[in-house]
């Protein structure tokens, strides 16, 4: 028995309703990109506001104060040697496009995790859902993007959100179901309101979980960034991309370098960030 | 403090046939109590649920410390839970300060537990991320006061428990005992007529724990408050408690003073457990005295006015004292000038020894 009409039927569907969907939802589509595009654009140019040199001070400082001396020197000769390799446009605009895309990812995953976090069955609901959005290979997203948002880092900043947000909204509520039982008590003996309770007894037991969401969400960005290269994102992505087209091998390995630098560079902030938080509350 | 000096018959809490009944079928279970009075067994049997609390009734009053004494899964934690409604009861009446606190609704019960009753957990449960300070003044800033008074009254209240040096330091740079304190100083700074100590001391090693037992009990009875202390070791529940509930598997088999329970054990389960108690200091002439006229018929040469005197009141030790002073082998026990009882070599080595259980029950 032939049964492919069935699966042909689905997939009539499934492209009528993305076509009705971008006829008639355009304004709202090219609002949202215009959004999207808006703040990318803000945050490349304050990025590109400062020489590359200033930058790469800002970084150095940062990682001697959060981790260690010899890792601020690392951060610094680092980020100058992006610049050598006539890479820094494109490292700051990557660096641009990941930090606005985990930004917005924070922006929708913490709350989401707090609500999850104290509703179980809105948990519950959720929990299948994330796993779907992690198993499925990340460059689905980029379909349905590039078909709404058409070509450019809008499309990669919405595939990158959704594939950053899973690992913020699943720390924060575990972060905020793992408040001990003990201080649960205390605080019902001491008669605190249920905002006082989540406010000054289950955010800050939280705060080690959802700053390892934090790391865990730009780890996922970073990921992604790379690939949406391919839909016009910009950047370190796109230059890896069209390196490969051409067999460039010398440009696409110096790209790797400075995606590795910049990757390596803001985990090891976050996590360092995180590990503070995690002194202070242990 | 003028708490203290209100009548101290007043009684602050109140519970009555207190039930707590854990599982999926306990209004059921309640429901068979109220109408058969299954037994806790027939309860487990039957509708598959543990009887936490049985029928507990007592009364706490105003400048008492009142121990509750039971081994672990005796049901004395569920039993002090009750008292402030962490834990809601499934049968019976609890009223603190002459409110029900079953039929207050969340506001009320918030304030209730944020004014008047206090919790010492055996866990300490201080802040991580906050000071020794911030942690003692918790109380007052989820009450909403200032901030510069919060900390006056905090520090004021960790100096009496002696960390006065220690209010900016942070919980992990202190030792258990220490902690303890601040757990302490923590339920003392917002001022409650009623602290609940949740075996506060249990973690701690012997010699800080004794030198808390009484710290605890002097600060308690200074600051005119009332206390329920739990604790698994009678010999605390001794040192520190006016009265003694001993529980036994959600029962409260025995409530009296040290001294009641020690030389009174109501049935073999105290007795048991009183039996490796040193009783020089609990038990008193009153109940190991013999009646005048008995002893003038067997020692009939003896001059009772000739005796050495002592109150009722006097323990054991005192009266091995005045034994060993004495050229006669008997004490005279005198209340408002009578003598009221003689207490012989023979009374004194039954009230050290103890007498079997059959004996004091004749008594």
């Amino acid at each position: 028995m032939d049964t492919s009409f069935i699966t042909d039927t689905f997939d009539a569907w499934t492209d009528t309703a993305l076509g009705w969907i971008s006829d008639n939802g355009e304004w709202l589509f090219d609002a949202f990109r215009t959004v999207l595009e808006g703040t990318y654009d803000g945050v490349l140019w304050l990025l590109q506001l400062a020489p590359f040199y200033l930058i790469a001070i800002i970084a150095a400082l940062l990682a001697r104060r959060l981790i260690n001396p010899l890792s601020g020197v690392v951060a610094g000769v680092a980020l100058i040697f992006c610049a050598v390799m006539g890479l820094w446009t494109e490292t700051m605009s990557t660096l641009a496009l990941v930090t606005t895309a985990t930004i917005l990812a924070l922006a929708v995953g913490i709350p989401v995790g707090i609500v999850a976090g104290f509703v179980k069955s809105f948990n519950r609901f959720l929990e299948p859902v994330l796993d779907l959005i992690q198993t499925l290979p990340p460059y689905i997203y980029l379909l349905p993007a590039i078909a709404l948002l058409g070509y450019g880092p809008a499309t990669a900043l919405v595939a990158t959100v959704i594939v950053a947000m899973p690992p913020a909204i699943r720390l924060t509520s575990l972060g905020i179901r793992m408040t001990p039982h003990e201080f649960i008590e205390l605080g019902q003996a001491s008669g605190l309101t249920p905002w006082q309770m989540f406010i000054k007894i289950r955010l800050p037991f939280a705060i080690p979980s959802i700053m390892a969401g934090i790391n865990q969400s730009l780890m996922m960005a970073f990921g992604m960034v790379v690939i949406a290269g391919i839909v016009g994102s910009g950047g370190l992505g796109e230059t890896i991309y069209t390196a490969v087209r051409t067999l460039d091998i010398a440009t696409s390995i110096n790209a790797a370098i400075a995606i590795v630098i910049l990757t390596m560079m803001l985990d090891r902030l976050t996590q360092s960030a995180a590990h503070r938080a995690e002194g202070r509350v242990r | 403090m003028n708490s203290a000096m209100k009548d101290s018959n007043e009684v602050l809490v109140d519970c009555q046939s207190v039930w707590k009944i854990f599982g999926s079928r306990a209004q059921a279970a309640v429901k068979a109590i109220t109408e058969r009075g299954l037994s806790k067994k027939q309860v487990l049997q039957d509708f598959d649920c543990v009887v936490g609390v049985s029928d507990a009734s007592f009364q706490v009053r105003r400048g008492e410390i009142f121990c509750v004494m039971g081994l672990s899964g005796s049901g004395k934690s569920t039993l002090i839970r009750l008292l402030n409604r962490l834990i809601e009861p499934s049968l019976g009446k609890i009223t603190v300060k002459g409110k029900e606190i079953a039929k207050l609704n969340a506001a009320e019960l918030r304030d209730m537990r944020a004014r008047n009753i206090g919790m010492v957990f055996q866990s300490v449960a201080l802040l991580p991320n906050r000071t020794v300070l911030e942690n003692a003044a918790f109380g007052l800033e989820v009450r909403g006061i200032a901030k510069e008074e919060r900390n006056r009254t905090a520090r004021a209240t960790l100096e009496k428990v002696g960390l006065g040096d220690w209010t900016s330091r942070y919980p992990a740079e202190l030792s258990g005992g220490m902690q303890q304190r601040v757990g302490l100083a923590r339920a003392l700074a917002a001022d409650p007529e009623i602290i609940l100590m949740d075996e506060p001391f249990s973690a701690l090693d012997p010699l800080i724990r004794r030198q808390l037992q009484d710290e605890f009990r002097n600060l308690t009875k200074s600051l005119g408050k009332s206390a329920v202390f739990i604790t698994h070791d009678l010999e605390e529940a001794i040192r520190i408690g006016d009265r003694i509930a001993i529980m036994k598997d959600g029962v409260i088999v025995q409530v009296g003073t040290a001294e009641e329970i020690v030389t009174k054990p109501a049935d073999e389960y105290v007795s048991d457990f009183v039996a490796g108690i040193s009783r020089i200091h609990l038990v008193k002439a009153h109940s190991v005295m013999r009646p005048v006229a008995e002893f003038k018929s067997s020692q009939p040469q003896c001059d009772v006015n000739a005796l050495l005197r002592t109150s009722p009141e006097a323990d054991i030790g005192e009266l091995i004292d005045l034994t060993m002073q004495s050229e006669r082998d008997a004490v005279a026990v005198v209340e408002n000038g009578t003598v009221i009882g003689i207490v012989t070599i023979r009374g004194l080595l039954r009230g050290v020894a103890g007498a079997p259980a059959r004996e004091l029950a004749a008594a």
